[in-house]
């Protein structure tokens, strides 16, 4: 089967400080990849270099998706080809309702593929289909986008822009954070359902928790900017019991 | 050949703002049309408004008296919106003077626009004299759409009676040269006041907001934000005081004014200040001028918004934080739409209007 994503090598760098060191990563359809590491082991860096952050530079290696330069795509051409992050931390747009900002976004997916853009009714009908997977309120689509959201509500955004996107690739950056329970469930929930033989999706966490919900096909130990351990989802647990610093 | 047709007034500007409970009334080159406003001698206005007040003094001089000597007045009713929609169509200069005068204990609805038709050079000059009396509460709306050759000034003379209330929200939506002279005496105690103006402007446009906001009575507040949008060549000016006098304890007043530049070119000169006389207040003032945040614009473009339309979504959010101010909904959505429009460079003008604007 094609791969989906394949890292080579990455080094990328904030300012003068080098974060990821050469990391090596194949992702393939159908797949769900846990990452997890310390603060400050790059896995942020590594989702954020992905989704085509220009505060970060890439100084060597290749990334491919879908057999394109990844690293040659703006960000809306990686959202467009099929990528999307969710991000640790969502951003507030004061003045921009959740409504416009969708229907903006998924009327631009659809110029790309030559659809026409989808009337006020069929995204609404969209819109409340796809809210409902997260158990979102209706009424946050007028509100501002994440503005006044708590942490776990702006966590169910991410994943209802998800939904609305049905993305090839979705990178989750540490959507469990801040998460209670419950919250945690309906995210998870939200990720299980939009699962297909086709697309994959990349958990980026601290802690096993997220993963007793979005159970992971591959584990990966992200470590001093490199990938220092690769198994199955049972690492994941050893690393929960052990911590990282048998990696040290 | 086709022969001369007379073509009625009506059908060349059309003003389709179909708001529940609306009142829409025109007034043609400063004639209005139809019964509800009554032409009557002036109001007795002096030592009412406050027109200046300059290096530290607190004067108050008598309105000047418009060229007519005949006013516009508008009683509003409770329960309705009453739209007045004035239009240029001649050449000639206009001075024009409306009055707008609130009774006690009432909560009142007024939305004035402000349209030219064809590319005349109109020149206007208005006085606006807005009265709020004991009690009463004014949500005033004012849409400004003419032509790029225009020149409009309003002076808005402003007074507040005792636990009254009042706000305004102007939108420049497009004009050659607009001044807004803003003066607000609040004269009773615990009224309150809100004062916004949003400013968009290209071209050659210029666009000044002068204010004077003079706290005279205690327990009074008073809210001020006027955000400008900038492009091509466009210029605006902010001057904005605010006095609290010796007896206005108690008073909370709050002074901002923000632009955004898109070009280059554009400029934004800034002048918000603070006299204060009295001793147990709190007050602030300040301005910026910049563009704005790079992680909403990444936020958006991740999610795969061009950045030219990730940059309309961020003015139009700029804007908004005014437009949030206009409390009616369907009125502030219509509003919305047109800033949409006129931020994407799609033509809300009114020359030869016979589209639908607001």
């Amino acid at each position: 089967m094609e791969n989906l994503l394949e890292i080579k090598n990455l080094h990328a760098r904030i300012g003068d400080k080098e974060i990821l060191k050469g990391v090596n990563l194949v992702i393939r359809p159908g797949e769900v990849h846990a990452i997890m590491g310390r603060n400050g082991s790059g896995k942020s860096t590594l989702s954020a270099v992905l989704a085509g952050n220009s505060n970060y530079t890439v100084t060597q290696g290749s990334v491919t998706y879908l057999g394109q330069d990844l690293l040659k795509m703006s960000p809306e051409e990686r959202s467009w080809a099929g990528i999307f992050l969710g991000f640790q931390y969502p951003v507030e747009i004061p003045g921009v309702t959740n409504v416009n900002f969708m229907k903006t976004a998924v009327n631009e997916h659809r110029k790309q593929k030559n659809l026409p853009p989808l009337s006020a009714a069929e995204y609404l009908k969209m819109m409340r289909e796809k809210m409902a997977y997260v158990e979102m309120d209706p009424s946050f689509s007028s509100r501002g986008v994440n503005v006044g959201f708590s942490g776990g509500e702006k966590k169910r955004n991410e994943i209802f822009q998800m939904a609305m996107l049905s993305p090839k690739l979705a990178i989750l950056d540490e959507t469990d954070s801040g998460l209670d329970v419950d919250a945690l469930r309906i995210v998870a929930n939200g990720v299980n359902r939009l699962k297909t033989p086709e697309n994959a999706f990349v958990v980026i966490t601290h802690y096993q928790r997220l993963l007793d919900y979005i159970v992971p096909d591959v584990v990966h130990v992200l470590y001093k900017g490199r990938i220092v351990k690769t198994a199955g989802k049972e690492l994941a647990a050893e690393v929960e019991a052990h911590g990282y610093e048998e990696f040290e | 050949m086709e022969g001369f047709r007379y073509i009625p007034k009506k059908q060349l500007f059309d003003c389709s703002v179909s708001l529940d409970g609306a009142r829409k009334f025109f007034v043609w080159d400063g004639h209005p049309e139809g019964l509800p406003f009554e032409e009557r001698p002036l109001l007795d206005c002096s030592a009412e408004f406050c027109v200046s007040t300059r290096v530290g003094k607190i004067s108050y001089s008598p309105a000047e008296i418009s060229a007519s000597g005949k006013a516009t007045v508008i009683i509003p009713k409770e329960g309705e919106i009453t739209q007045v929609i004035s239009v240029r169509v001649s050449p000639a200069p206009l001075s024009e003077r409306t009055v707008i005068d609130c009774p006690s204990e009432g909560k009142f609805n007024v939305v004035l626009c402000s349209h030219t038709v064809g590319q005349d050079r109109f020149s206007t000059n208005g006085i606006v004299e807005i009265r709020v009396n004991k009690g009463a509460s004014l949500d005033l709306v004012v849409m400004q759409n003419e032509n790029s050759l225009s020149r409009h000034e309003s002076d808005y003379r402003i007074r507040l009676e005792e636990n009254s209330s009042l706000s305004l929200n102007i939108v420049t939506l497009h004009a050659g040269n607009v001044t807004n002279k803003i003066h607000t005496l609040i004269a009773g105690k615990k009224a309150s006041c809100n004062l916004n103006g949003l400013y968009l402007a290209d071209g050659q446009q210029i666009v000044d907001t002068d204010v004077v906001l003079v706290h005279d009575a205690e327990e009074t507040q008073s809210r001020q934000l006027f955000k400008g949008i900038l492009d091509g060549n466009s210029k605006s000016k902010f001057d904005g005081e605010v006095v609290v006098s010796p007896s206005a304890q108690k008073t909370e007043a709050y002074q901002a004014n923000n632009n955004l530049l898109i070009s280059d070119q554009a400029k934004a000169s800034s002048d918000p200040h603070l006299v204060i006389y009295a001793d147990d207040v709190k007050c602030s003032h300040g301005s910026a001028a910049g563009s704005v945040g790079d992680q909403e614009l990444f936020y958006m473009r991740s999610r795969g918004i061009s950045e030219k339309e990730a940059r309309i979504l961020q003015q139009q959010a700029f804007a908004g934080t005014v437009l949030e101010k206009v409390a009616h909904p369907e009125l502030r959505e219509r509003l919305s739409r047109l800033v949409e429009k006129r931020l994407r460079g799609e033509d809300t003008l009114c020359a030869g209007c016979s589209k639908r604007c607001c």
